[in-house]
This record gives C-alpha cells, sequence and structure tokens, in this order.
C-alpha cells in the first residue's frame, strides 16, 4: 500500500492578494490583478500592462537571511513557504530538517540579477557587478533559500521546467513523500516580473494590450505575471496525527512533450492528452470522474484553441460537462508559479466545492465551446481536480486531486 | 521496485567525444584545460577553461538545422545522439516507444538570455530575436533535444547548481523505479561562457595560475586554490531492467543508489558542510543497499575549492571511517574543470568506463595533502582498480549534495 499524500497548507504571492484567504475570495469575486507596469519602463514597447505583485515587503517573513542577498523569485517563494507552514499550522522547527524538504519550479529564476549584469555590461559599468552575481542569480538559489531560510535539510529540488515547472515539481515532492525520502514537503513555483520575459512575449506578440480573456472570441493574448505559490504536502498519515486540516489528496500525476515546437503547442494536442491520459490512469481516476479542470488557458488564440482540441480529445462527450476555467483571466501569467498558484485553486476548489470564473469571456469562439464558467465563480461538488500546465519546450504537466476520504 | 540499468552513454567534452576517448586521457592525466578562445579572458583573473576547441555539432547531427540551437543545445542535441546509438535507440524504435529526457543545467546558456537581454537595451525591445527568446528558458536545451531526438517522454530540467547532472539520474532513476517510464536520458550540460565565468571570478571560486596549463586546478592538494570552469554534455540511458532486458540492449552498469543532502548554512559552516555530504553518501550507499567495504573507488566532486574540497574529503571520512584511508579516490575536474551541470553525469560516465577497464584516473599535479587528511589513496598518476561498485559525489557551491551508487552490470 502506497503511502497517501495530501496537501495540508497553502501560500500564495500573487497579483490579486496575499495569502491564502485574499487570494482566493479575490478569485472568487473575479479579481483582477492586471494593470500599468511599474518595474520598468515599458515606453519601447507597445504594450503596457502586466500584473505585478504590489506592495511586497519580504522583510515580514524573514527571520534567518538578510532581505539584500535574495533575488524577488526568492522572496516570494520565502514569503509563500511561510504562508503555507502558517495555514499547515506546521512550526518550521518543530520538524526534523533532515526529513523536510523543499522543491520548486521557476521559468526564469532570478531574471532581475542578469537584467542587472546587462545593464551594467551595456553601461560599461560591469567592474559593479561583483560576488553577488553566482550568489544571487542561479535558479537553484530559489529553492536552497526558502531551505535555508527555515532550516530544511532534507530534499531540495528545483525544476525549471518553464510555465510548467510548478506542477513538476508538485509531482516530485509527490514522489519523494510517497518513496519515503521526506515526510513534508514545501513544492511550489516562483517568478518574478521580468523584463526579459516581457521582452520575449512582445516580440511573439503574444501580449494582450488591456485585459486577459482566455477562450473569448475576441481574446488578444497573454498578460505576463509574477509571484509564487507554495504547498505543504505530507503523508496522510503524518497529517491525521497531527490533526491538521487537509484541503486535497494528490492522486497522481502525468508529464509529457510534444517534441514538436519550442513555442507552439503539438496542433493535436497529443502531448498535452498524453499527459492527461496519464495522470488519470496514475490515479485511477475515470475521465467522466473529473469534475474541475484548471486550464493552462493563456488567452492566446493558439493556446486556448489547441487546448480545447486536447481535453475533447482526451474527455470525448465528457468534455462539454466538466467546468473549465482560467485563473490567467485574473492573475495573468505567472510564469513558473503559475501552476502552483493554480494546482493551490484546484485544492481550494476540492475543499471548498467552489471554482473561481474565467473572467472577461463576453463572446464564445466556436474553436471554444466547452463550459469556461464564464465571468461568475460557481458552487459545485468538486471530487476531482485536474490542473493542466504546458510549457516553452512543449512540455506538458497534469496534476490531479480529489478529496481526502479516510 | 524496478531495478535501473545503463544501456549507453554520450559524452561532448574538453577531452574526447566518447565514454572511451574521455577516459583515455583522463588515464593519461591529460587535460583540457586551454587559454579560453570562446570570449576574451583579458579583464578576469583566470584565464584557462576547459572548452571544446571546434565543436561542431554537424559531426553528431549531420544536416539537420541547427540555427535554432544554441551552444548549450547543440552540446545536449549531440551528446543525445551518441547516447542514443550507443544504446541502440533507433529513430523507429523511438517512434514506437517513449523516450524521455531528464537533463541537469546549472545555466542553460546564460549567454543566449544575457545576448537576448543587451540586444534590446542597445537596439530597443522591437530588435530582440523571437527565436532567441525561446532559447532563454532554462529548459530550452532539453526542449530543442526533445524536439531533434522524438523524445515525447517525461522532458524534465533539474537545476540545482553544479550538482545538476547527478541529481538528473537521480531524479530519472526514481521515476523509473517508480513505474512512470521506461527509458529516460539522463544527465547533465553546462557551456562555458562570458557570463557564467565573470560570474565565478568575481566570486573568487577561480583558480590563480599564471596561465600555464597543467598546474591548476589541483583537487585536495594542499596547494589548491579554486577551480576552473570546463564545459560539455554527457547523457546515461537509463532503462527499466526488464524491459532492457526484452530489447535485448546491452547493459553496462546499474544505477544502485541515490542520496541527497541539504546543508543549510550553505557552505558557510564546517561541521554542517560535512555532515550534508556525509549524509548523501550514507543514504546513497544505503539506498543502494552497499557497505562501505564493498565500494571500490569514489569518483570525488573536488575542483580545487579551499573548502568545498576539505568538506568532502571530511564528509567521506565521516561515512567511511578509518577506510576513507584505503578507499582509491579519483577527482576529474582536475583535468575537466568545473563543468557544472554536466560534471556529475561527466563523473558518472568515467566511472563506468572505469569498471570496464579496471583503471581508475589519478589527480595531475598532486604533490601534497594536508596533514591528517581523511584520503590517502589519491595519486598524480592513474591506478588499476578492479571495481565492482563506484560511488559518485557531487557538491554544490552553495548548500547541495547528491552521491550516487553504480554498480557493474554483469548480473543482467
Amino acid at each position: 500500500m502506497q503511502r497517501r499524500i495530501v496537501i495540508t497548507g497553502i501560500g500564495a504571492v500573487t497579483p490579486v492578494g496575499t495569502g491564502r484567504e485574499q487570494f482566493w475570495d479575490n478569485l472568487l469575486a473575479g479579481q483582477s490583478g492586471i494593470g500599468v507596469v511599474e518595474s520598468f519602463d515599458t515606453s519601447g514597447y507597445s504594450v503596457h500592462r502586466g500584473a505585478e505583485v504590489r506592495g511586497f515587503r519580504v522583510e515580514d517573513y524573514l527571520e534567518h537571511t538578510e532581505a539584500s542577498q535574495l533575488g524577488r523569485a526568492s522572496q516570494f517563494a520565502i514569503a509563500a513557504a511561510r504562508l503555507a507552514l502558517a495555514d499547515a499550522r506546521v512550526r518550521p522547527d518543530a520538524l526534523d530538517p533532515e526529513r523536510a524538504g523543499v522543491a520548486m519550479g521557476t521559468t526564469s529564476g532570478e531574471p532581475r540579477e542578469v537584467e542587472r549584469f546587462d545593464d551594467a555590461f551595456v553601461g560599461k559599468e560591469l567592474s559593479s557587478v561583483g560576488a553577488e552575481f553566482i550568489a544571487r542569480y542561479p535558479c537553484h538559489v530559489i529553492s536552497e533559500h526558502v531551505a535555508s531560510e527555515l532550516n530544511f535539510a532534507g530534499v531540495n529540488m528545483m525544476i525549471p521546467t518553464a510555465c510548467a515547472a510548478g506542477n513538476y515539481a508538485i509531482a516530485y515532492a509527490f514522489d519523494m513523500l510517497r518513496a519515503g525520502r521526506a515526510d513534508l514537503m514545501l513544492a511550489g513555483g516562483s517568478d518574478a516580473f521580468s523584463r526579459i520575459t516581457y521582452t520575449g512575449f512582445a516580440r511573439l506578440g503574444a501580449i494582450a494590450p488591456e485585459i486577459c480573456q482566455p477562450f473569448d472570441r475576441n481574446r488578444k493574448g497573454m498578460v505576463p505575471g509574477e509571484g509564487a505559490g507554495v504547498l505543504v504536502l505530507e503523508p496522510l498519515d503524518g497529517a491525521m496525527a497531527r490533526g491538521a486540516h487537509v484541503y486535497a489528496e494528490v492522486a497522481g500525476y502525468g508529464l509529457s512533450c510534444d517534441a514538436h515546437h519550442m513555442t507552439a503547442a503539438h496542433p493535436e494536442g497529443d502531448g498535452a492528452a498524453r499527459a492527461m491520459r496519464q495522470a488519470l490512469e496514475q490515479s485511477g481516476v475515470r475521465p467522466e470522474e473529473v469534475s474541475y479542470i484548471s486550464a493552462h488557458g493563456t488567452g492566446t488564440a493558439t493556446n486556448d484553441r489547441l487546448e480545447t482540441i486536447a481535453v475533447k480529445r482526451l474527455f470525448g462527450d465528457a468534455a462539454y460537462k466538466i467546468p473549465i476555467s482560467s485563473v490567467k483571466s485574473m492573475l495573468g501569467h505567472t510564469m513558473g508559479a503559475a501552476s502552483a498558484i493554480e494546482a493551490a485553486v484546484c485544492a481550494l476548489a476540492v475543499n471548498c466545492d467552489r471554482i473561481p470564473p474565467t473572467i472577461n469571456l463576453e463572446e464564445p469562439d466556436p474553436d471554444c465551446d466547452l463550459d469556461y464558467v464564464p465571468n461568475y465563480a460557481r458552487e459545485h461538488r468538486v471530487n476531482v481536480a485536474m490542473n493542466n500546465a504546458y510549457a516553452f519546450g512543449g512540455n506538458n504537466a497534469s496534476l490531479v486531486l480529489r478529496k481526502c476520504e479516510v | 521496485m524496478r531495478r535501473v540499468v545503463i544501456t549507453g552513454a554520450g559524452v561532448v567534452s574538453s577531452l574526447g567525444d566518447s565514454p572511451a576517448a574521455l577516459h583515455a586521457a583522463l588515464c593519461e592525466g591529460r587535460s583540457g584545460l586551454r587559454p579560453v578562445e570562446l570570449f576574451e579572458t583579458g579583464m578576469l583573473g583566470c584565464p584557462l577553461g576547459g572548452e571544446i576547441k571546434s565543436f561542431d555539432a554537424r559531426n553528431y547531427l549531420g544536416k539537420r538545422n541547427l540555427r535554432p540551437l544554441d551552444r548549450t543545445s547543440r552540446l545536449v542535441a549531440s551528446a543525445a545522439q551518441l547516447a542514443l546509438d550507443a544504446s541502440e535507440w533507433t529513430a523507429e524504435l523511438r517512434a514506437d516507444r517513449e523516450v524521455g529526457l531528464v537533463l541537469g543545467t546549472m545555466f542553460c546558456s546564460v549567454h543566449t538570455i544575457s545576448e537576448f537581454d543587451r540586444r534590446a537595451l542597445e537596439a530597443g525591445p522591437g530588435y530582440a530575436s523571437p527565436m532567441d527568446f525561446s532559447n532563454t528558458v532554462i529548459n530550452a536545451a532539453a526542449g530543442q533535444t526533445a524536439i531533434m531526438h522524438n523524445l515525447r517522454g517525461t522532458n524534465t530540467t533539474v537545476s540545482t547548481g553544479t550538482t545538476s547532472g547527478l541529481n538528473a539520474i537521480a531524479y530519472a532513476t526514481d521515476l523509473i523505479r517508480g513505474g512512470r517510464a521506461r527509458a529516460l536520458l539522463a544527465g547533465g550540460a553546462d557551456e562555458l561562457c562570458f557570463e557564467s565565468f565573470y560570474g565565478f571570478d568575481r566570486a573568487g571560486l577561480l583558480c590563480h595560475t599564471t596561465g600555464a596549463a597543467g598546474d591548476f586546478p589541483i583537487p585536495f592538494d594542499a596547494r589548491r586554490n579554486g577551480a576552473a570552469l570546463g564545459e560539455g554534455a554527457a547523457l546515461l540511458m537509463l532503462e527499466d531492467a526488464e524491459s532492457a532486458r526484452e530489447r535485448g540492449a546491452r547493459v553496462l552498469a546499474e544505477v544502485r543508489g541515490h542520496g541527497g543532502g541539504f546543508d543549510c548554512s550553505r557552505g558557510k559552516k564546517d561541521l554542517k558542510a560535512v555532515e550534508a555530504i556525509s549524509r548523501a553518501v550514507r543514504l546513497a550507499l544505503s539506498d543502494a543497499g552497499v557497505s562501505t567495504r564493498e565500494v571500490d573507488c569514489l569518483s570525488a566532486s573536488a575542483n580545487g575549492s579551499p573548502a568545498r574540497d576539505w568538506h568532502e574529503a571530511h564528509g567521506v571520512a565521516c561515512v567511511f571511517d578509518d577506510s576513507s584511508r584505503s578507499l582509491p579516490v579519483t577527482a576529474i575536474k582536475s583535468m575537466l574543470g568545473e563543468t557544472l551541470g554536466a560534471s556529475g553525469a561527466m563523473q558518472a560516465v568515467a566511472m563506468l568506463e572505469t569498471m570496464r577497464d579496471g583503471v581508475l584516473p589519478g589527480i595531475p599535479s598532486l604533490q601534497e595533502l594536508e596533514t591528517d587528511f581523511p584520503l590517502a589513496m589519491l595519486s598524480p598518476e592513474s591506478r588499476e582498480v578492479e571495481v565492482h561498485c563506484g560511488l559518485v559525489n557531487s557538491v554544490g557551491l552553495d548548500g547541495n549534495s547528491c552521491s550516487l551508487v553504480l554498480a557493474r552490470g554483469e548480473e543482467f
């Protein structure tokens, strides 16, 4: 009998709020976190909006680390980790450090550190960049900073599998707990708002000028965002022993690669469907048992159309009966954090039987003809939730959560 | 639990582009460290790097369109081709069955990322190349390689600093053990580039040398004063033992187990640093079901770092007690340099060759050890060692540590 793994804590730092309650309430209320970019000057761009985290104070979350040693993604990650532990009512110093681990995902790591390097390089002031570049830039420092701040000496893993990275990190943590390599894992994703990412998506013509409207006929693209989502994962027996509240059980996951194109999804949704199928098979869940799908739903013309094809390919007629929503309509695309934040959404949906909406969905698209929970949150029994995430490199990751029946 | 075997290996390094060539060079004590030609080193303290001179991916990948691939991606795609060939995973077989890729990398290409950004800064955002953008993600090399070789299985990029390559092998091993995959290419890669070189230089991590190739870095030597950077890619083909047998694959070795440890002081407190390394070794041996007496040699992570080499030596000694003095040890970063995300996988490939022919590379230029140094079976020359079971260590700059146990594959 394999160890059952459950989610007992949720921490989020997002453009619509920090902490589980604020984040969840705002998503259910359909509130958007998208505004004019403040991180850098966008006057050289044809688009100017993004989903940034405002008013964030890392000092509120640090006990052992100096804020000046941390890039922004590490700061978000530590904050989300502390919030998740508090939410799970776990005191980090009460844990056996060697049995407590961290797995995080990211798209860009600490892009602002390399941007600072580039500013200095172009400004012919490279000598102003010193030892802090290597101490703060490589992406693995994110999970290391979290672990070192919390004194977690166990498994430590960083998975930079772009915009599906959060799901990969949660899947990894799930496996580590099942294999008995850890007793508690913090797992999630983090990314900081980045000039490089913004430039790239702008050059791909993928950024929407005003709002993000996934699955709408007139959708104009994605909106880059930032944030972090971290979950506390632990074996069910341990959670029960300490009387923890269980949001949801992690039932299984599936990973696949299109091996088709770096930035465009497979035209028939091949890889996405394989990841979903694998996730369902390994979870022992039949397609018609899925009660909610959190879509990757970026708001680009191609993603939303192909994702719809992939869901139909796997679920057949049942696809029309499953509510699907994209919280990216409100959060923008928080990159490597996105699927971790969306996993938190799935856990909360399973826990509360409520589904956050896809906002800005005014005009249906004939190519996107499923139930996308338009504009208003919905009460709906969620026994099983599936979290889909796709990434550059043709990576697909699907995670299945379900109500924890004891 | 399923057993995990190695059915092939591919390597592109400054000392050769096959496991046998790499091993021969290491055993002869040849160094891949030369004055760097890829970029200007005038402003930097260390002119030496383990650069792959005249690297041309067309030698491995033929006439396929290589334009979208940066140097790191070309290194990975080349090593993948070599590993697929060595394990006889033909294109036809790959069309029929899923093969995945788990790639460890520290930077993937910080050079591509930085160049993309600098172009936008200098010429305006409208001049940055969309094609380059897709290579700015840290999983670009894994994605490009999957496209080139039709690798439709799990495609995961693992980044844990210089332990990335070994951690990728550990990650892939767990996926196969758990029945989540049958065949995975696993290993690591990093390229030599100005951006990372500059960072290591400024952080005081590189060796000081007059520029004459051959003397530095000297892992474990009392005179060590830093590492040299290198580059390359190394991939193992890992397979579920049963599937490998069914398809009649040749088995080179078995991945018997792995373990990891994280040092919350991130290398700053000696006791904690030593403890984390020893924990990784101990967990790996216990995962493998192997006692210290059964370990025939160690491929150390040591790269010439004054602090980290010391931590590693004492971490190993904590587990092996007195027998650490009779454990044959090599440190191939003395010749390849610190190849970052590739390094642990490079060591694993070299270990396979040591298992095959019974020769363990030496540590060139090694002359003197500190008094009471806990490792003693170190020598500048290679030596003969019958290896059934080898331990591979990977010790990060800043806290992560990973150990892997490989065993000869005769029983399959």
